[in-house]
């Protein structure tokens, strides 16, 4: 993952984001993808915007 | 003055009316001391999960700058402007003027649909002649065996 290192992590660019979370919408934790703090904490909010704009799952079950 | 970048989710069966939308609104934001700095209007896009029974929704993204008062006002005028099923405004440092990657993608989608129905019809030639083949050769084996 060390290449993703300089990628931007923000809430347009789908398809970036979608490598970081499972099958059921669960954001991946750090120590299994191997993104450092500070880039996580990015990762996070921004996957977190991307839900909230109906551009991402919550979860794999909505109605 | 702050940079605002807004995100708005808009009903679907408006999509067409958006230029009378886009007119309303400016004039919104004029009244509120804003600047659109730059306007995508992405467009009809599938939402990941239904919003107030929609599937569908077509996206918009601002760039804007004007003052902080004039957010908090922005948001409730957002809050109960029934054209918009959902809106996000964020205070960013600096104005992305560049096409965002949503823009591009959905460019993108558009032509894709055209290419599809292009290639299917070159691939069904190619494979097809190949399942006979085969099937000849396994009646030639059985034959002599």
């Amino acid at each position: 993952m060390s290449q993703d290192a300089k990628k931007n992590f923000n809430y347009k660019n789908i398809d970036l984001l979608k490598r970081y979370i499972t099958e059921t919408g669960k954001i991946i934790p750090a120590r299994v993808s191997n993104v450092s703090a500070a880039e996580q904490r990015k990762l996070t909010k921004s996957i977190k915007i991307a839900r909230f704009l109906a551009l991402l799952p919550y979860t794999d079950s909505h109605r | 003055m702050n940079n605002y970048e807004l995100t708005l989710i808009l009903n679907p069966d408006l999509s067409s009316k958006f230029d009378d939308f886009e007119s309303k609104f400016s004039k919104v934001l004029a009244d509120i001391g804003f600047e659109t700095k730059r306007l995508e209007n992405i467009g009809r896009r599938q939402l990941a999960y239904s919003i107030l029974n929609h599937n569908k929704g077509h996206y918009v993204i601002y760039q804007l700058e004007g003052p902080a008062a004039g957010a908090v006002e922005l948001e409730t005028k957002l809050k109960y402007d029934t054209a918009v099923i959902r809106s996000l405004l964020l205070k960013v440092d600096t104005l992305s003027l560049e096409d965002s990657l949503l823009m591009i993608e959905s460019r993108e989608a558009k032509k894709a649909p055209e290419e599809i129905k292009v290639t299917p019809p070159k691939g069904k030639v190619a494979e097809e002649p190949k399942p006979k083949e085969d099937v000849a050769e396994d009646t030639n084996t059985t034959e002599t065996e």
